[in-house]
């Protein structure tokens, strides 16, 4: 029964693909372009090429080749684990003076520099194929889980829009159809992250192979990854469903819409006039699944707290807007006549 | 048994009755022609049967029961306009059937559709209209359904592939089962419908058995010497359903004593008198046709 649904989704996401694809592509010409820049093992092979440099290797029990670089001259003593695809620990002790100016601790993807210093000494530890954060990727799946949810979001609209005698002349009650229907789009939506976090998780292992962290807030990216994108698309399909001859329109409105509500609650309550626009657009804004987007809150201090704190209001809310939003839906189709 | 019951169906769009009291009865194995001008309230009809609009009031039963979901396993339908997705091949429209109902026959639907020569690999929206309509009526037929409400199934279709769905209409009853159709082309439905309803303003104006109309009716004709002429109570005659008057020829559509109307329309002092068999469109166009400023109609079942 849901066989065009289906159809819809199939299209969708290969375009999806389409472009996922390209964007892998690109990951490869970047890789071959620049990746002995990056590496650290280039790094390590400069240390070793240095004057007075003594290089000794030895294999540890568990397999980890161990490489110790030692050159008297410089003060210089680095000791580098390979653990394979596992990664590879590097630690540099060498005097201040070589070191960075500024104590840096980095963490760019999955390779962790740390930097402390004792004395006239500097050790600089870098891991690689540290963990990664699913928030990263999360934050990417979700822009393009959006985006499918939207073009998706019409599904009874359509139906209603000149195929009503088709759809309603099935040997299915409407709201089982319309339920089916809003399932397979559910699918589609979940379909479009996981292709997004599998494709930039491929762009990555071109690089090295990531060990993805999904704890605490990264667990929490997750479920609001995967919920907010839901509750767009039922507020969507909801709109569609009750101005079907406009649906195109909407689903192209509705978004710069909300995005331009989103900027008027910006406005500083520097006058009445101020002050009542950003009200309105506030109490507005209240009804948009974007508002509750957030896995961390600013705190007193002026950062970002990601304790987790208000999580669970903000992913109640997002439920609550895909079934009731869902439900208003639901509720029109049940009366739409051809 | 009747197949189809439909009783005292009311549609009203605001103010407006579309359907207005409409009742009839389409028997088992049997094909109906459902007959009206534009806007008389057929394709209302069909989808008030269909439960694609709600009915104001009334019943519609099949078999018996009541419409339901699953009931669709049992009723095809037809309807007038294009409703097939311009995006889909028509290879991709039979799956859709195949996939939605049980009882759709693939291998018949590209049959039909050879049959009517429609490339089962192209997309919808690169078929005519006729093309368009010949996919729906293919998928229709290879449901194997018990009932089939075809709105306008031959709109668009050339005369050959015209004749082509009128046979079909005419296997399905033949094979037990029912169809209600509704066309323009009153030779169709004479051809192929045994029962027919004229529905004109959403009110059922006249219905019966086809051969029982044509032979009840019959146009006796006359001309008369003088623009001013009497009929002599003629008209009142209540077998007389209809006189029209074109300058100095009379026309009158009587139910029955054709002979002897024509005896009194001769001693009135008519001449060239003659009595004419009508066709369906005949009684079509009588029973639906107003009063214009070229003919002086009177219309009894009208105006009483």
């Amino acid at each position: 029964m849901t066989y065009i649904e289906w159809l819809r989704i199939r299209n969708c996401l290969k375009v999806l693909a389409i472009i996922l694809v390209i964007l892998v592509a690109l990951a490869v010409v970047l890789r071959v372009s620049v990746a002995r820049y990056m590496s650290p093992a280039q790094w390590v092979h400069h240390i070793a090429l240095d004057p007075g440099t003594h290089e000794s290797n030895v294999t540890l029990p568990d397999g980890t080749k161990r490489m110790i670089l030692d050159n008297p001259g410089e003060q210089m003593h680095a000791l580098i684990d390979d653990h394979g695809s596992a990664g590879t620990h590097i630690e540099v002790t060498e005097p201040s003076s070589r070191a960075h100016k500024e104590k840096s601790n980095v963490s760019v993807g999955s390779i962790h520099v740390v930097e402390s210093r004792h004395g006239t000494m500097t050790t600089t530890i870098i891991d690689t194929n540290g963990a990664v954060p699913m928030l990263y990727y999360m934050a990417i799946a979700d822009i393009f889980a959006l985006i499918v949810a939207t073009i998706l979001a019409a599904p009874l609209a359509r139906e209603i829009n000149g195929h009503l005698e088709l759809t309603l002349t099935k040997p299915i009650s409407r709201l089982r159809y319309a339920l089916g229907a809003i399932g397979v789009d559910v699918v589609g939506i979940l379909a479009a992250s996981v292709m997004t976090v599998a494709a930039f998780y491929l762009c990555q292992l071109l690089f090295e192979t990531p060990r993805l962290d999904f704890s605490g807030v990264n667990t929490r990216a997750i479920l609001m990854g995967i919920a907010c994108p839901l509750a767009w698309y039922a507020m969507l399909c909801a709109a569609t469903t009750w101005l079907p001859r406009a649906y195109g329109a909407l689903l192209g409105l509705i978004p710069l819409g909300l995005l331009f509500v989103g900027l008027l609650t910006l406005v500083p309550a520097s006058n009445v006039v101020a002050l009542f626009v950003h009200d309105v657009a506030w109490v507005i804004s209240r009804f948009d699944p974007l508002t509750y987007v957030s896995v961390a809150t600013p705190n007193s201090e002026g950062s970002m707290d990601y304790s987790g704190a208000n999580f669970g209001f903000r992913i109640s809310m997002e439920a609550l807007f895909f079934v009731g939003y869902g439900a208003l839906a639901l509720w029109r189709w049940q009366r739409v006549e051809a | 048994m009747s197949s189809i019951k439909i009783s005292n169906l009311r549609k009203i769009y605001g103010s407006t009755p579309a359907v207005d009291d409409l009742s009839l009865e389409v028997p088992s194995a049997s094909v109906f022609g459902l007959l009206g001008p534009n806007g008389a309230g057929k394709t209302t009809t069909f989808k008030c049967m269909l439960g694609l609009a709600r009915p104001s009031s009334g019943e519609i039963l099949y078999d018996g029961k009541p419409l339901a979901p699953e009931s669709f396993e049992r009723i095809a339908y037809v309807p007038e306009r294009n409703v097939l997705y311009d995006w889909l091949t028509v290879d991709e429209h039979v799956e859709m059937n195949r996939r939605a109902f049980r009882a759709f026959d693939p291998a018949r639907a590209r049959e039909l559709l050879s049959q009517f020569g429609v490339d089962h690999r192209k997309r919808v929206s690169a078929l005519s209209k006729g093309m368009r309509t010949a996919v729906m009526v293919a998928c229709a037929f290879a449901r194997n359904a018990e009932i089939l409400v075809l709105d306008e199934p031959t709109g668009g279709l050339d005369p050959v592939n015209q004749r082509h769905v009128l046979s079909l209409i005419i296997n399905e009853a033949a094979k037990g089962n029912s169809v209600i159709f509704s066309s323009h082309q009153i030779g169709q439905v004479e051809r192929a419908a045994e029962m027919i309803a004229i529905i004109d303003r959403g009110k059922v104006i006249l219905s019966g058995l086809v051969d029982d109309l044509k032979a009840d009716r019959k146009i006796v004709e006359g001309i008369f010497p003088d623009v001013a002429f009497s009929l002599d109570g003629i008209a009142n005659d209540p077998r007389v359903l209809r006189v029209d008057r074109t300058e100095r020829i009379v026309r009158l559509l009587v139910t029955a004593g054709a002979g002897e109307i024509a005896a009194r329309l001769s001693a009135s002092g008519a001449t060239g008198i003659r009595a004419l068999d009508l066709n369906l469109e005949d009684i079509f166009l009588y029973a639906v046709s107003p009063v214009t400023a070229t003919t002086d109609i009177v219309t009894k079942e009208q105006s009483s």
